[in-house]
C-alpha cells in the first residue's frame, strides 16, 4: 500500500511506535485480566479457551512488534518499511479487537466501541484518506458481521441472554440501534480527528512561514552587521598600516616629536577597533534572543590560549604576564565568538586595568556541573560602590573614564549576556588595590553529548 | 629571499602589508584581485601566501580561492586575513577553511612576522 506516512522524522516515528507497543501491553493486561476476571466470577458463559487464545496472540504480536522495533534502531528502515511497520499493526490490533469482540456478544459488548481508538492512533500516522480507508473497511466489516449473525450464517455468541439463540426479530431490534450507533460513532471520529488534524497542520503552516521569515531576518541582519564590521574595520587597517610604517621609518626618519604623535594616533586607533567590536557585539547580542547559532562542543584550552595570544601585544606592552591554566580535556558547549566575547573583554579589561609589570591569569576547571572559569588580575580593583554598576549598560567607572578618554560601557554587558545566553552565570569580587577575578560558572558537558544527538 | 603574494583588493593594505614586510626582509609580490593572485602563484611560485576573505564580487571568494590554491599546492603556506572579527557574520566554520592561519585586520606587523617565521 503506498500510503504517505504524515510524520517525517524517523525519530519521531519511532518514538510513536514506542509508544504504540506500551499502550498495546496496557490493552494485553486489560483484556487478560478482565476476561480471568469474568472466568473466576463466572459472570458470563463465554467461549474462554478461544479468547484466551486470541489475547495470547496479541501478546506475541506486541513481543514481535518490540522486536521489530529494537532491530529497527540498529539498522534505520526506510519510509516504506515503517510505513508497512504501522499497517501491520493497525491491522493486527483492529483483527484482535474485532474476533475478541465477535466472540463477547458482538454489538452486545460495550467495549466494540474501542474500535474509535484504532482509528485515532491511525490519524495520528497517517493522512486522512488512509484514515477513511481503514474506518470504511471496519464499517463494512461491522456492518457485514451484523447482517451475517442476522442471517444466520454465522453464530451469534451471546453475552447477556442465559443460553440458547436468541429470535430473529428480537435480534434485529436490540442489534440494530447498536450497529447504528457504532457505525456513526466511527464516521464522527473519524470525521473529527481528520479535521483537527487538519486545523493543527494549517496552524504548522503558519509558524513555519513565521519561521522561515524570522531565519530571512536573521540573515539579514548578519549580512548587515557583515557589512558594518567590515566597512568600519577595513579602514581602521589601512590607517593602522601606515602608521606602523611611520613608525618603522619606512616613511622616511621621523624626529621623536613626529613619532610620539603616531603612537598617540595608533592607540586611539586601537581604541575604535574595540569600541566598534563593542557596538557589533552589543547590536548581536541584543538581537539574538532566544534562538542563538548551534553550539558545538568547544575544547576549552585551545580557546583560552588564542584569545591570549590576541592580547600578546597590548601585555608585553605593560609588561604583564599572561598566564592560562586549564585542563586538556574541558570541554564547554559554546560557539567561538561568545567565548571570544567573553575571554576577549575580560583579559582586555585585566590588562587596561593593571599597572605595568603585574600578572593576568585564566584559570579553567571542572567543578560537578559546572565548568568554573575565572581570569584574575592584579590591577587597581574596583571600587565596592561601583561593583553592581558595572554589568549595566554603558556604565563607566570613575577609574575607567580617568585612565582612557574613549570607551562605550558595553563590554561586562556584553559579557553577561554572552555568558547568559550560554546558560551560565557570572560574579565578581574585586579588592581595591589588589585587584579584581571574575567568575564564570559555565554548564558542563555531558558525556553522552559527545555522541551524535540525532542518532539513536 | 622568501617570496611573500599578498592577495587583497585593498590597495592600501597591499601598500602597508608589502611595505612592512619588505622592511622586515621579504620579497613582496601583490595581487588585488584573486584571479591574478592564482595565475601568479603558478608564475612566482611563492613561499607563503596572504589572502583576503572579503572581495567586492563575493564576500567569501576568500574561502573559494583558499581551497582553489590548497588544492593545487597542498603544501604552501596560506593565511587568511579579514576585518571581520567574528564568525557568526558569515556563514563557515574556521576548521571547514583550509588555512594555516586566520588573522583579523589589522594585525600588528610584529606578531605577523612571528607567524610568518613559523612557516618559512
Amino acid at each position: 500500500m503506498a500510503s504517505k506516512i504524515e510524520s517525517s522524522e524517523y525519530t519521531e516515528l519511532s518514538r510513536v511506535t514506542g509508544w504504540f507497543v506500551v499502550l498495546r501491553w496496557i490493552a494485553f493486561a486489560g483484556v487478560a485480566g478482565t476476561l480471568g476476571a469474568v472466568r473466576l466470577l463466572g459472570l458470563f458463559e463465554l467461549p474462554f479457551a478461544l479468547l484466551f487464545a486470541i489475547t495470547s496472540l496479541l501478546g506475541l504480536l506486541n513481543l514481535s512488534f518490540t522486536a521489530w522495533l529494537r532491530l529497527g534502531r540498529r539498522a534505520v528502515p526506510s519510509r516504506r518499511q515503517t510505513a508497512a511497520f504501522f499497517h501491520a499493526q493497525i491491522v493486527c490490533d483492529f483483527a484482535l479487537l474485532f474476533l475478541l469482540v465477535y466472540f463477547t456478544g458482538f454489538l452486545e459488548n460495550p467495549f466494540c466501541t474501542f474500535f474509535v481508538f484504532h482509528i485515532l492512533m491511525s490519524a495520528f500516522i497517517f493522512s486522512s484518506r488512509v484514515v477513511y480507508a481503514y474506518v470504511g473497511a471496519l464499517v463494512a466489516m461491522v456492518t457485514g458481521a451484523f447482517l451475517a449473525e442476522y442471517l444466520g450464517l454465522i453464530p451469534h455468541f451471546q453475552l447477556w441472554s442465559r443460553g440458547g439463540s436468541a429470535a430473529a426479530a428480537s435480534y434485529l431490534g436490540q442489534n440494530l440501534p447498536r450497529a447504528a450507533g457504532l457505525v456513526s460513532l466511527l464516521l464522527i471520529s473519524a470525521y473529527l480527528i481528520t479535521s483537527i488534524k487538519r486545523r493543527l497542520e494549517e496552524k504548522g503552516q503558519r509558524i513555519e512561514v513565521e519561521l522561515d521569515r524570522y531565519r530571512n531576518l536573521d540573515k539579514i541582519k548578519s549580512n548587515f552587521i557583515l557589512q558594518v564590521t567590515h566597512e568600519l574595520r577595513g579602514p581602521i587597517a589601512a590607517v593602522s598600516g601606515y602608521h606602523q610604517m611611520l613608525l618603522r621609518g619606512l616613511g622616511g626618519e621621523s624626529p621623536p616629536k613626529s613619532l610620539d604623535i603616531v603612537r598617540k594616533a595608533e592607540h586611539r586607533t586601537d581604541n575604535l577597533l574595540t569600541i566598534i567590536d563593542e557596538m557589533i557585539d552589543y547590536a548581536y547580542m541584543k538581537s539574538q534572543g532566544e534562538v542563538g547559532r548551534v553550539r558545538g562542543r568547544l575544547p576549552l584550552r585551545g580557546a583560552i590560549e588564542e584569545n591570549l595570544e590576541l592580547l600578546e601585544t597590548q601585555a608585553a606592552a605593560k609588561r604583564i604576564t599572561l598566564a592560562a591554566n586549564c585542563p586538556k580535556d574541558l570541554c564547554v558547549s559554546a560557539t567561538r565568538d561568545l567565548l571570544k566575547i567573553i575571554l576577549g573583554n575580560l583579559v582586555h579589561n585585566a590588562i587596561k586595568y593593571s599597572p605595568p609589570g603585574g600578572r593576568v591569569s585564566v584559570t579553567a576547571q571542572g567543578e560537578g556541573r559546572e565548568v568554573h572559569l575565572l581570569v584574575s588580575d592584579q590591577g587597581y580593583g574596583i571600587e565596592p560602590e561601583e561593583l553592581d554598576k558595572i554589568f549595566e549598560e554603558f556604565y563607566r567607572t570613575r577609574a575607567a573614564r580617568q585612565l582612557e578618554r574613549d570607551g562605550t560601557g558595553l563590554g561586562l554587558p556584553i559579557v553577561k549576556r554572552a555568558v547568559e545566553s550560554l546558560a551560565g552565570r557570572m560574579s565578581v569580587y574585586s579588592e581595591l588595590g589588589k585587584g579584581s577575578t571574575f567568575h564564570i560558572f559555565l554548564p558542563a558537558l555531558e558525556a553522552t553529548d559527545e555522541q551524535d544527538p540525532d542518532h539513536r | 629571499m622568501s617570496k611573500i603574494l599578498i592577495i587583497d583588493d585593498d590597495l592600501d593594505i597591499l601598500e602597508t602589508m608589502g611595505s612592512l614586510l619588505e622592511a622586515e626582509g621579504f620579497q613582496i609580490h601583490s595581487a588585488e584581485t584573486v584571479e591574478k593572485g592564482l595565475e601568479m602563484i603558478e608564475t612566482i611560485a611563492p613561499d607563503l601566501v596572504l589572502l583576503d576573505v572579503m572581495f567586492p564580487e563575493k564576500k567569501t571568494r576568500g574561502f573559494e580561492a583558499a581551497a582553489q590554491i590548497k588544492a593545487g599546492h597542498p603544501k604552501l603556506p596560506l593565511f587568511l586575513l579579514t576585518a571581520i572579527n567574528r564568525e557568526y557574520a558569515f556563514d563557515f566554520n574556521k576548521e571547514d577553511v583550509p588555512a594555516e592561519e586566520f588573522l583579523n585586520k589589522p594585525v600588528k606587523i610584529d606578531r605577523l612576522v612571528k607567524l610568518i617565521r613559523n612557516y618559512i
